[in-house]
């Protein structure tokens, strides 16, 4: 559903309509207003800014604060928010969006073209961790008019309407020029206490507890939201969480800490409905391979890791059975972009033999090399896949040695140190794949840097074809570019993609609606409502 | 008790910290800094952030400064008061820990005085009757409290009474449901405190009783006892103002010598029950490896405990007049 270059003008009401038509989370009931819903967070957010992190629960906070220029559909598509309306021009250059007219902040001041222009170039432009690999392509962002806003691209961008939908992506939301002008972004005193246009305003921040947010009587989306209150509570323990659930004193629990080992205990219990929709980030765990190892640097070799690893047991075992096989470096969710074709099936006896022919045969032992494998502590699943990982590889000759690390010290190790041989560890491919994809097996991305390519995996071929793929109008060419992009990819095996993270939400089945889009654990609750 | 000499004793006490002070923080900046991780990597997620932007960070925050010069800068901070600004959460540490202190005083106030009160009257009941039923069962409850790890008697306790009996809230420190106001608010946290208070009562209540039990049963055969009671002093003034009197003393040097080891205790209390206090704060900041909120923490903690050894210095010549500062 990428959108092509052609211009695309869309009647604000006919869109919104049809928007609502084709959206199969909505439920038929009238909502009803009041109640309070309380999410649990996992950490403390580090402030209530976005534009200076990639943090879940700052995005799961804000983003009931907030809005942005445009959201993503079920399918990935393109929704308005506060941009009604906007045209792209035939060079694929020009984009021009039509800001709503009746949005206000949480102080009353209108929502203007202004905010948006002074957002992008003095927040997030200057600010946001992932700016340095969108921006670039911006020539200049601009309010033209009252309601009127223009961003120019230096060179076609095909994936921008995406990355300014997905606040993960980008940190776009529109934050109010009053507040931040001439004041330090970073210590401007409204990051701990944000003034919004969103559904809900913010109340109080109650340090190491909770975040209380109450409903905007004058949001500017009519009738919305319906909730009277959302609270935010801080919730470190995944165990005690948990109980904390099962008691209903929370009641949403968003997938990233959702426990797979009580999905099915959930799934029969009817004060409880589990809600699996959009995964925009199209999250996957991979197994990375270090390039630079002795062994490893021989693609038979990485192809034999691919050929012997149970996939399907890791799935069952380490996931419960709740998560699809990867076949692939794009998720399967990004279903425009995405091919199994070039997957690997399970054959340990062709394992062996490409393992003997690039030249590591079975010493007297039985024994070929060792391996490390390393994995950080908080996703038990990647501790249990790292195990059945150990098993598969000792039947193949080669000894792992399976090392777990606090969070910090695996990041140094693995992409700063570059000192390791196996690493489990998740990474995004949507909404779409240029965003996520290329800063992960880019040659250029080798560097000593968090979540880059720190496998040390080059391929011109491959290069080529990411510094290309994103400027081809052309949804058909662009699609073949991918296929062929994944098609190195998975002869190559800068990493084993193991399993596509399952999207399971968990939530109190007193609500309904709680989540309605593909990005659901950090999408507003403007939509949520309470059914007695 | 000669309160002048008192008072120069703990201005001199005072005094001596402040070398103790410099030597700890040196060796808390070596020791954080020494560990592997980097700071910038947890500030900006899961991002793909470009060598610029990181570079940017580092001269924000000052790490791409050498360490001595760092540790030189840190110091002459503090020496102003100034425990400097959180790289995580982009707000002064003092702040911070300030608005976490009162949770983690409460839950610690509560515990210390509640597993003190308790350990000592129980410990006093199993030396009066020694190798009685109620001594075994007593001195086998504490062993096991003793021995247990924090946050499984957590898990334990909210399985029990929060899950099945239902009887206290899981999480938090306040309903956030139903929020009230005044007197209700005062009882509301009551409410959330039961649990974890509990929790974090059985590793300090299992020593108290252990410590009084054994230094009860040693002073209740000493001779000025037999001496009281042949006097036909009534058994209650017997055990309590002669010989707990006299047995309190390493008692309360343990209270006091706890009260560090509390501190760090809290961490696995707090994370367990979500209670809002400096515990979480530090568990959080050692993920973040967020060095100036750590500095800023073991500080705190340091001064907290060198007050500790003051008070307990005190206390003790409150309790047993034959202790003269001079």
């Amino acid at each position: 559903m990428i959108p092509g270059l052609r211009t695309i003008a869309l009647a604000s009401a006919m869109f919104a309509a049809l928007a609502v038509g084709v959206l199969p989370a909505k439920s038929q009931t009238t909502p009803k207003r009041g109640g309070t819903l309380i999410v649990a967070l996992e950490n403390e957010p580090p402030a209530l800014a976005p534009y200076l992190t990639t943090d879940t629960p700052t995005f799961t906070t804000v983003s009931n604060v907030f809005n942005t220029l445009v959201l993503l559909d079920e399918h990935l598509g393109i929704i308005p928010d506060l941009a009604k309306s906007w045209t792209v021009s035939p060079d694929g250059l020009v984009y021009t969006f039509q800001i709503v007219e009746n949005a206000k902040w949480h102080d009353g001041k209108p929502l203007t073209s202004d905010d948006v222009e002074f957002s992008f170039n003095e927040l997030i432009a200057k600010n946001h961790p992932r700016a340095g690999t969108w921006w670039k392509n911006v020539a200049s962002a601009k309010a033209s008019g009252k309601y009127t806003f223009v961003f120019t691209l230096k060179s076609p961008y095909v994936p921008f309407l995406s990355v300014l939908a997905s606040p993960l992506a980008s940190g776009a939301f529109i934050m109010p020029k009053h507040v931040y002008e001439g004041k330090d972004p970073k210590t401007n005193p409204a990051n701990q206490a944000p003034i919004g246009s969103g559904p809900f305003k913010f109340v109080r921040w109650q340090r190491g507890s909770h975040i209380e947010l109450a409903r905007n009587d004058q949001y500017w989306k009519p009738g919305k939201p319906y909730l009277d209150r959302v609270i935010l509570q801080v919730m470190p323990d995944a165990a005690a969480r948990f109980l904390a659930f099962e008691r209903g004193e929370v009641d949403f629990l968003h997938w990233y800490i959702v426990p797979y080992d009580q999905v099915g205990k959930l799934r029969k219990d009817k004060r409880f409905q589990l809600v699996s929709r959009g995964d925009a980030a199209g999250t996957n765990g991979l197994m990375l391979i270090n390039h630079r190892h002795s062994a490893l640097k021989n693609v038979k070799v990485r192809q034999a890791l691919a050929h012997a690893i149970n996939r399907d047991t890791i799935s069952q075992r380490a996931l419960f059975g709740e998560a699809k096989v990867a076949r692939s470096h794009v998720s399967s969710n990004v279903a425009w972009a995405f091919t199994d074709e070039y997957d690997y099936k399970l054959d340990p006896a062709l394992a062996n033999k490409l393992l003997d022919e690039a030249g590591f045969p079975r010493g007297a032992d039985g024994k070929r090399f060792p391996l490390r494998l390393f994995w950080a502590a908080g996703r038990d699943y990647e501790g249990r896949g790292a195990e059945i990982i150990k098993d598969n590889l000792r039947d193949l000759g080669i000894d792992v040695t399976v090392q777990t690390f606090d969070r910090a010290s695996f990041t140094d190790r693995v992409f700063r140190q570059w000192d390791f041989d196996l690493a489990m560890q998740l990474f995004t491919t949507g909404p779409d794949p240029t965003i996520a994809v290329t800063a992960r097996y880019h040659t250029k991305q080798i560097l000593k840097a968090p979540f880059v390519n720190g496998m040390g995996y080059s391929n011109p071929e491959v290069d080529a074809l990411f510094d290309t793929e994103f400027k081809e109008a052309d949804p058909a060419k662009r699609k073949a570019m991918w296929r062929d992009i994944q098609k190195i990819l998975m002869h190559d095996l800068p990493a084993l993609p193991l399993f596509e993270l399952p999207a399971i939400h968990a939530a109190s089945a007193k609500f309904k609606d709680v989540v309605t889009g593909p990005q659901g654990y950090i999408e507003s609750r403007e939509n949520a409502y309470e059914v007695k | 008790m000669p309160t002048k000499s008192l008072l120069i004793y703990v201005g001199g006490r005072l005094l001596q910290a402040v070398p103790i002070l410099f030597v700890i923080i040196l060796i808390n900046f070596a020791l954080i800094h020494a560990a592997p991780g980097d700071p910038i990597d947890i500030l900006i997620g899961g991002a793909d952030a470009t060598p610029e932007y990181i570079e940017g960070l580092r001269r924000e925050f000052g790490l791409d400064q050498p360490l001595s010069q760092q540790f030189v800068t840190y110091i002459g901070k503090i020496a102003q008061f100034d425990l400097g600004y959180s790289l995580r959460y982009r707000e002064s540490v003092l702040t911070l820990i300030l608005g976490r202190m009162p949770a983690t005083l409460l839950l610690m106030g509560t515990t210390l005085f509640f597993s003190s009160l308790i350990g000592i009257l129980l410990g006093v009941f199993a030396a009066r009757r020694p190798y009685s039923a109620g001594d075994y069962t007593a001195t086998f409850l504490s062993l096991a409290g003793y021995s247990m790890p924090v946050f499984w008697i957590g898990q334990i306790m909210l399985i029990i009474f929060a899950l099945h009996l239902a009887w206290f809230p899981t999480q938090g420190m306040y309903s956030l449901r139903a929020p009230s106001e005044g007197f209700g608010r005062i009882l509301d946290v009551a409410h959330h405190l039961v649990l974890p208070a509990i929790t974090y009562s059985f590793y300090h209540l299992a020593l108290i009783y252990r410590l009084t039990r054994i230094k009860m049963q040693e002073v209740l055969a000493l001779d000025f006892i037999t001496t009281a009671r042949a006097k036909g002093v009534a058994e209650g003034r017997v055990v309590y103002r002669h010989a707990l009197r006299s047995a309190i003393l390493p008692v309360v040097t343990v209270i006091g010598l706890n009260f560090g080891f509390m501190l760090a205790g809290s961490v696995l209390t707090e994370t367990v029950f979500a209670w809002p206090g400096m515990g979480r704060l530090l568990y959080e900041a050692v993920g973040a490896r967020d060095y100036p909120v750590l500095m800023g923490l073991f500080t705190m903690l340091s001064i907290m405990v060198i007050c500790a050894n003051v008070i307990t210095d005190v206390v003790y010549a409150l309790v047993d007049p034959r202790v003269v500062y001079r």
